[in-house]
C-alpha cells in the first residue's frame, strides 16, 4: 500500500469519527453514540496497555526477575487486592491499600500545601508594602494584598458578613468578579482554540491527504 | 467483617504512612529518606492498579449491560470491542511509534476527545448570548473585564486599542492575581487540615461505608 | 419596529450561533489575514530564561497534557523543542498525564529530533508515564532510576546515555511545564518549593490566570497562557506555528462572541424597558 493511500485511509478514520462527535451538535443521534462508545473503549484499552508496560512490566517484573527487589511485591499484592472493590464481600480488604495511598497523600500533601503554597504566597502578598522599588510597584503590592485579605473575608462564611467585615467582604466580591471575568474571557480564548484545532484538520489535513492521493 | 481489617488496621496505616512522610521533610536521616523513597515508589504502583480497577469496573457495568439486553446494547458490545483489541495488541506487540495500539490512539483516540472539547466552544457561544446579562454591578463587573480580556488577548484588541494588552496585563497581574492567591492560601490551608484528619483517623470517609 | 427587533434578537436559535462561530473561524483560516502579536511580560521572561541556560545542559520538558488541548499545547511543546535544540540542549521528557500523554511526547519528541538531527538515548529521552504523579514529582527529587527504572520502551537508564550522571532534579537546569491540569501547582509546590529547581510553564487558557499567583512569587519563571501564549512564543523563538496562524479565527470568533454578548443585553434592558 502506498504511503499516500495509508496516510489518506488513516486521515479519514480520524476525519470521519470528528464529524460523528461534531453531529451532536445538532441532536444525539447513532453516529455521535458509535463515536462515544468507540472512544471510551480505547481509553480504556489505552490504560490497560500503559499501566501493562509502565507499572507490571517495568517498575514490578523486571526489577522484581531482574534485580531480585522482592519487597516489590508487598506494593503488587496491595494492587492486586484493590480488585476486591468489585465483590461486596470481600471489599473491605482493599481498605488498607487505600489507607496507603491516602496516608501518604495526605502526609506529602500538608507540606506542600503549607511549604509550596502557604508560605510563598503569603510571604509575597507582604514583602512588597513597605516598598516595592518604585511607587507604581509599592501601589500594586497594596492593591494585591488588599485583593487577597477581601477575597479570604469573602469566603469566610463563619462570621456574618457585617460591619467592616461585610465592607470588605464587598470589596473582595469586586475583586472576584473581576478575576472570574478574566478568567471567562482566557476560558472563551481556551474553547475557541480548540474548535480551531479540529477546524484546522478538517479544512487543512484531511483535504491535503485527499489531494495527496489523486498526485 | 473483621473490625480489626476493616477500620483498625487502614487507619493504622494511613497514620504510618503519613507521618512517614511528615517526618522525611524534615529528618535528614538516611533510613527515613530511604524509606519515604520506597513509599513513594510504592504508591506509584498501586496508583497503577488503581486505573486498572477502573477499566475492571468499565467492563463489568459493560458485561452486565450486554447479558440483560439494556437498552442501545449493541454500543457497549462496540466499547468492549475497542477495548480488548487496544488492550490485546498494547500487551502483545507493545506502545510505541507504529504500534496499532499508538495508531488506535493517535487516529481515533486523540481526534475525538480533541473534538469532544472543541465542542465546547460552540456551547460557551451560545451561553454567553442567553445568560450573560449585565443583571447587577456584579455581573456588569464580570462583563465589561471579560470583553476586555477576550479582546485584549487577541491581535484584533490591539488593532482596536494599542493599549488593551497592557490594560490586560493589569488586570491579570493585580486583581486577577490577588483573588487567586486568596484562593490558593485558603484553598491549602482546608487541604493541609484535611489531610491531618485523614492521619489522624478522624476523616475515614475515604475507607467507604462500614 | 422595536417589538420585532427584540422578537428577532430574544430568539436567535442555537445552530445560527453554531454556523456563526464555525464561519468566523473558517473565513480566517481560507483568507489569512497577518495579525501582529504583542507579547506579555511573562512569555519574555520565559524565553529568556531558557536562553541563559548553558548550551548543552539538561532539562525536563513535560508532556503533563491530554490529547483533548492538542491545539494549544502541542504548539508550545513544538516551540520549546526549537529553542532548546537550537541551543543543543539535552532533553529529559516525561508525562504525568495517563491517557496519551506518553504517546504524544513520542510523536512528538520524534518528528522534532528528525528535523534537528538529534538522537534517541543522547539527546533526549523519553521516560514515559508513572501513576501517582504527587510521589512521582518528589520521588524524581531523591532518585529517578527508582520512579523510573526504564524509559518508555522498557530500556534501563543506566543504559542510556543522557541519563549518565543524573538521578535527581540536581543534575536538571530548568524545568519547563506544558500542562493542560493542575499538576502545574504540584511541580511548583512540591519540586520547586523542596528542591528550588528553576521552572516556567506552558499552560491552557482556562489555567493560566490561576498561575500568575507563582510567577509573581517567583515559583515560575514565565508563564504562556493559551494559543496566545504559544503564538507569543512561536514570535520569540522566530518559528512560525499553528498557534500563530490561528491568530486570526481566535480574535475574529471572540469578537463573534462579544457580539453576541451586546446582542443579548440589548434584548434585556429593550426586554426590561417595555415591562
Amino acid at each position: 500500500m502506498s504511503e499516500s493511500l495509508v496516510n489518506f485511509l488513516q486521515v479519514s478514520v480520524a476525519g470521519f469519527l470528528t464529524l460523528c462527535i461534531f453531529s451532536f451538535l445538532y441532536k444525539d443521534n447513532p453516529f455521535y453514540r458509535l463515536a462515544e462508545h468507540i472512544y471510551a473503549g480505547l481509553s480504556a484499552g489505552y490504560y490497560v496497555g500503559l499501566i501493562w508496560h509502565a507499572v507490571i512490566l517495568q517498575q514490578l517484573w523486571m526489577p522484581i526477575t531482574r534485580d531480585g527487589e522482592y519487597t516489590l511485591l508487598i506494593p503488587g499484592i496491595m494492587g492486586v487486592l484493590l480488585f476486591t472493590r468489585l465483590t461486596e464481600k470481600l471489599s473491605y480488604v482493599s481498605r488498607v491499600s487505600i489507607a496507603f495511598v491516602m496516608g501518604n497523600t495526605a502526609g506529602i500533601s500538608i507540606m506542600q500545601q503549607l511549604h509550596g503554597y502557604v508560605l510563598p504566597q503569603t510571604g509575597d502578598t507582604i514583602s512588597g508594602l513597605l516598598g516595592a522599588g518604585s511607587w507604581f510597584a509599592t501601589l500594586g503590592a497594596w492593591i494585591i494584598f488588599v485583593g487577597v485579605i477581601s477575597t479570604l473575608i469573602y469566603f469566610y462564611f463563619s462570621k456574618e458578613h457585617r460591619g467592616i467585615f461585610g465592607a470588605t467582604a464587598r470589596v473582595g466580591i469586586v475583586f472576584i468578579m473581576i478575576s472570574f471575568g478574566a478568567h471567562f474571557g482566557y476560558t472563551v480564548m481556551g474553547r475557541v482554540s480548540l474548535l480551531i484545532g479540529r477546524i484546522r484538520f478538517l479544512m487543512f489535513d484531511c483535504v491535503d491527504s485527499f489531494k495527496h492521493l489523486i498526485n | 467483617m473483621s473490625s480489626f481489617l476493616s477500620k483498625q488496621l487502614p487507619m493504622a496505616v494511613a497514620f504510618f504512612a503519613g507521618f512517614v512522610m511528615i517526618v522525611a521533610f524534615f529528618s535528614g536521616n538516611a533510613f527515613i529518606s530511604w524509606f519515604s523513597q520506597q513509599q513513594l515508589k510504592w504508591i506509584t504502583i498501586v496508583g497503577g492498579f488503581a486505573l486498572l480497577l477502573g477499566v475492571a469496573s468499565i467492563t463489568r457495568v459493560s458485561l452486565a449491560h450486554v447479558r440483560q439486553r439494556k437498552t442501545n446494547w449493541p454500543y457497549k458490545v462496540v466499547l468492549l470491542a475497542f477495548l480488548t483489541v487496544s488492550s490485546v495488541f498494547a500487551i502483545f506487540q507493545g506502545t510505541e511509534q507504529g504500534t496499532v495500539y499508538d495508531w488506535l490512539f493517535q487516529n481515533m483516540n486523540a481526534p475525538m476527545m480533541s473534538t469532544m472539547f472543541s465542542m465546547l466552544a460552540f456551547f460557551i457561544a451560545s451561553a454567553a448570548y442567553r445568560a450573560f446579562r449585565a443583571r447587577t454591578l456584579e455581573a456588569t463587573i464580570l462583563l465589561i473585564t471579560a470583553t476586555i480580556v477576550m479582546l485584549g488577548r487577541v491581535p484584533l484588541g490591539r488593532a482596536i486599542f494599542s493599549y488593551l494588552p497592557q490594560v490586560t496585563d493589569w488586570i491579570m497581574n493585580y486583581p486577577n492575581l490577588s483573588v487567586q492567591r486568596g484562593i490558593i492560601i485558603g484553598a491549602a490551608l482546608g487541604a493541609a487540615s484535611m489531610s491531618l484528619r485523614i492521619i489522624l483517623g478522624i476523616e475515614r470517609t475515604y475507607l467507604g461505608r462500614s | 419596529m422595536a417589538s420585532r427587533f427584540l422578537r428577532i434578537i430574544t430568539n436567535i436559535d442555537r445552530r445560527v450561533i453554531y454556523a456563526a462561530v464555525s464561519l468566523s473561524v473558517v473565513a480566517p483560516l481560507i483568507f489569512k489575514f497577518p495579525m501582529p502579536i504583542s507579547i506579555s511580560p511573562e512569555t519574555v521572561t520565559l524565553y529568556e530564561r531558557v536562553e541563559a541556560i548553558p548550551d548543552s545542559s539538561t532539562i525536563i520538558l513535560t508532556f503533563d497534557y491530554y490529547p483533548s488541548t492538542l491545539a494549544e499545547t502541542e504548539p508550545m511543546s513544538i516551540a520549546a523543542l526549537n529553542q532548546c535544540w537550537r541551543k543543543d540542549l539535552k532533553i529529559i521528557t516525561l508525562s504525568t498525564v495517563g491517557l496519551g500523554g506518553p504517546s504524544i511526547a513520542d510523536r512528538v519528541m520524534a518528528t522534532m529530533a528528525e528535523q534537528f538531527g538529534k538522537v534517541y538515548g543522547v539527546d533526549y529521552v523519553n521516560l514515559g508515564y508513572k501513576a501517582n504523579y504527587q510521589a512521582v514529582l518528589l520521588g524524581l527529587g531523591k532518585s529517578i532510576r527508582s520512579i523510573y527504572p526504564t524509559d518508555f520502551y522498557g530500556t534501563p537508564l543506566d543504559s542510556i546515555p543522557i541519563m549518565r550522571g543524573i538521578d535527581n532534579y540536581e543534575g536538571v537546569e530548568f524545568i519547563f511545564i506544558v500542562s493542560d491540569n493542575t499538576i502545574v501547582d504540584f511541580w511548583v509546590g512540591l519540586v520547586n518549593a523542596q528542591y528550588g529547581t528553576e521552572m516556567g510553564a506552558g499552560v491552557t487558557a482556562v489555567m493560566a490566570p490561576k498561575f500568575y499567583a507563582y510567577v509573581r512569587a517567583d515559583q515560575l519563571v514565565g508563564l504562556l497562557g493559551g494559543m496566545k501564549g504559544a503564538a507569543e512564543y512561536e514570535e520569540l523563538v522566530g518559528a512560525v506555528g499553528m498557534a500563530t496562524t490561528g491568530m486570526g479565527a481566535q480574535s475574529m470568533v471572540h469578537l463573534m462572541i462579544i457580539f453576541f454578548i451586546i446582542m443579548g443585553n440589548i434584548a434585556y434592558f429593550i426586554g426590561r424597558r417595555e415591562k
